[in-house]
């Protein structure tokens, strides 16, 4: 399926069935090739169920990076995806040098009211090509969707969304959301959208072949007065690791504005170990060459 | 800890009871902070005759502070609050251990002639632990156990397991293979298997996992108990760090609480199946998940989960997935499925319920119902092919 215009970031990336250049035929005949691809996530017969297990693990964890490079990228709060399917894939594992993934996906909107409601049509499609590297954060993604939502609806509603941000009381008396009940107060959803999509970011930088994250809760936030009318502000979330369970705090610092690409900056807090170690992560969705403003 | 402003400019307390209010003050106990970022404290204060009482309910319009009777007058306050019987009782809302356990006495009242409450053992925290009996007679039937809660923040199992009790007894007589099960196999749900993190969750801390147990040496709380079975302990997918959420503890069954199942089920002798329920992912899987090796049923637990999952899809068009825990989810050391497994419960599964992350654990109390609904269907599929699978 053709996408209407391939977006960025980067060339060479086109549908599902890539032609590598030459250096790449090479580096593909050096990666060892796991086991065929799989089909969609119901119930096979064939082959040996652990080898169809890791493989699926696989091409949902690089379905799930590229989502999340894909909602940072396209810098809109009210055009997020999430995965609805994995359809096809294939991995390399390489266990010095990580993991080549390509796989093909289905993706819905990120709209949590319709989530309930089956068979709209709102599928999109993606296919991407995603290279995990052991132990090394910030995989490498070429991702490709097929448009979900009409250009012209999605500005309207990053600018309502915009709008709905600015008309905003400061300070903010955030507790959490959604609350301890999973409600989310439909005033509150713009600070929502535009939190998923400033974790997205984070969440891409820190997905590997193994962990995976979620955006768990919204714990604070606060929101700055700005001279050039970008939306500006602070916020804590709580992302949820699944292999180890942790619950990890992120403070992130977002500035927005409709149309143009998002800027982010995070610290999130390392596992407490006995002695008490920390770390920091900062992390930019501006080009190095650029100075940020913040 | 934050002082009360007296006065104001309201006619409020006279000279005398001002200066009650500032004894009052002095003996406040000791404050519990919110685990979030805005400040707000909770003050628990002592009322010890009625003058003090009705001080307090002057206080009551101050704002932002909240002020708790005293323990007492609490009590009383609570048992007027509390529901008389479960028919008022909301299936679709998320509640606090007082109300679970109030609910759990009624329900064991009004379905007396099949329900009975057992009580396990104890937390580290004190707390009682409860099992829910249902059998229509016999002795030592064989026996399906049914445990939700074990992590604490998933908070859509115990609402589950509520659900599910309640079906059981309003499809008895009616639905046929409910009504066989029961005749010939005793049920038993534990519904909150970590009472001690379930009400830190409410008090504290919402993504609480771990029990609440402390032991010196660390200042970090808290065992996973679905890692500190007797199965393969300690290995890959457990962790001996105490900070670590997935921390398996000094030794198996160190818990009280893991250790309160093991000697109920043990010393029953005949549970012939047990269904572990966890969220989220939307998973229903079987052992084992200490490592990549298969169980010698495998292609039986294989097709039965295939088919509770096609039960389950059915209800709703919820998707599940499913298979082996190590392959399915990831590899994970002494855990709860794989421990009865090797005891000798052949039919041992897992479910990890709704959703696949949207909300997570803070899953909507409006899909309450739903999912309970649907999983009943699998464990209904479940029970059934034990029955007529009889070892």
């Amino acid at each position: 399926m053709q996408p209407r215009r391939p977006p960025p970031p980067a060339p060479g990336s086109g549908p599902w069935g890539p032609r590598p250049a030459a250096p790449l035929i090479a580096l593909l005949l050096l990666l060892v090739p796991v086991v065929a691809a799989a089909e969609s996530e119901s119930a096979e017969d064939r082959g040996q169920p652990q080898d169809a297990g890791l493989q699926r693990r696989l091409l949902q964890q690089a379905a799930r990076a590229a989502l999340h490079f894909f909602n940072f990228r396209a810098g809109s709060p009210s055009a997020l995806r999430v995965l609805a399917q994995v359809q096809k894939g294939r991995a390399w594992i390489n266990p010095k040098e990580g993991c080549k993934v390509d796989v093909v996906f289905s993706t819905e909107r990120y709209n949590l009211e319709s989530l309930l409601q089956e068979g709209e049509g709102h599928l999109g499609k993606c296919s991407a090509r995603v290279l995990f590297k052991n132990q090394k954060p910030r995989p490498a993604v070429n991702v490709t969707c097929t448009r979900l939502i009409e250009k012209k609806k999605r500005q309207q509603e990053d600018y309502l969304l915009y709008k709905q941000m600015k008309q905003l009381k400061n300070p903010l008396e955030i507790v959490s959301i959604p609350d301890n009940h999973g409600h989310i107060d439909p005033s509150l959803r713009p600070i929502w959208d535009l939190a998923f999509l400033g974790s997205s970011y984070v969440m891409w930088e820190m997905t590997t072949q193994f962990s995976r994250y979620y955006l768990a809760q919204l714990t604070s936030v606060r929101q700055w007065k700005t001279n050039d009318d970008t939306i500006d502000f602070d916020y804590t979330v709580l992302l949820h690791e699944l292999s180890t369970q942790e619950i990890i705090p992120c403070r992130i610092h977002l500035v927005w504005y409709p149309g143009k690409p998002l800027k982010v900056k995070y610290h999130c807090q390392e596992l407490q170990t006995p002695e008490e170690a920390s770390g920091t992560e900062e992390g930019s969705a501006v080009a190095p060459t650029e100075l940020s403003n913040f | 800890m934050q002082g009360i402003p007296g006065g104001g400019t309201r006619p409020g307390p006279s000279p005398v009871d001002r200066q009650m209010l500032l004894i009052f003050s002095f003996t406040l106990a000791v404050a519990l902070g919110q685990m979030n970022f805005t400040g707000d404290q909770v003050l628990r204060v002592l009322a010890r005759d009625e003058k003090q009482l009705s001080l307090l309910r002057d206080l009551e319009v101050l704002k932002p502070q909240k002020v708790l009777l005293d323990e007492e007058r609490e009590a009383m306050a609570k048992s007027r609050r509390l529901e008389r019987s479960t028919s008022s009782f909301s299936y679709s809302a998320y509640h606090n251990l007082e109300e679970i356990y109030s609910w759990i006495d009624n329900f064991v009242m009004e379905h007396s002639d099949i329900v009975s409450k057992i009580h396990i053992g104890n937390s580290f925290e004190n707390r009682t632990i409860l099992v829910l009996k249902f059998s229509t007679g016999g002795s030592r039937h064989p026996a399906i156990w049914i445990d939700t809660g074990i992590h604490s923040r998933e908070w859509i199992t115990h609402a589950t397991g509520i659900w599910t009790a309640n079906q059981i007894v309003s499809d008895y007589g009616k639905d046929p293979i409910l009504t066989d099960i029961l005749k010939a196999m005793d049920i038993f749900i534990e519904l909150v298997t970590n009472p001690d993190g379930f009400a830190f969750t409410h008090s504290m801390n919402r993504l609480w996992r771990k029990n609440k147990s402390i032991r010196p040496g660390t200042f970090c709380i808290g065992v996973d108990l679905n890692r500190n079975w007797k199965s393969g302990f300690g290995g890959n997918g457990s962790n001996s760090n105490p900070c670590s959420e997935t921390y398996h503890g000094p030794f198996p069954q160190s818990e009280p609480e893991v250790a309160a199942i093991v000697n109920f089920i043990t010393a029953h002798g005949n549970f012939k199946a047990l269904i572990s329920i966890h969220s989220y992912s939307q998973m229903l899987m079987y052992p084992y998940g200490r490592s990549l090796e298969p169980v010698s049923n495998q292609r039986e637990l294989y097709n039965l989960a295939k088919d509770a999952v096609k039960a389950l899809y059915e209800v709703h068009g919820t998707e599940y997935i499913f298979g082996s825990i190590s392959t399915t989810l990831y590899v994970a050391s002494g855990i709860t499925v794989d421990w009865a497994y090797d005891s000798g419960i052949k039919y041992a599964f897992s479910f990890e319920l709704r959703d696949t992350g949207h909300y997570g654990f803070l899953l909507p109390a409006t899909q309450i119902i739903p999912t309970a609904q649907e999983t009943w269907m699998a464990i209904r599929t479940i029970m059934e092919h034990t029955l007529t699978h009889a070892y």
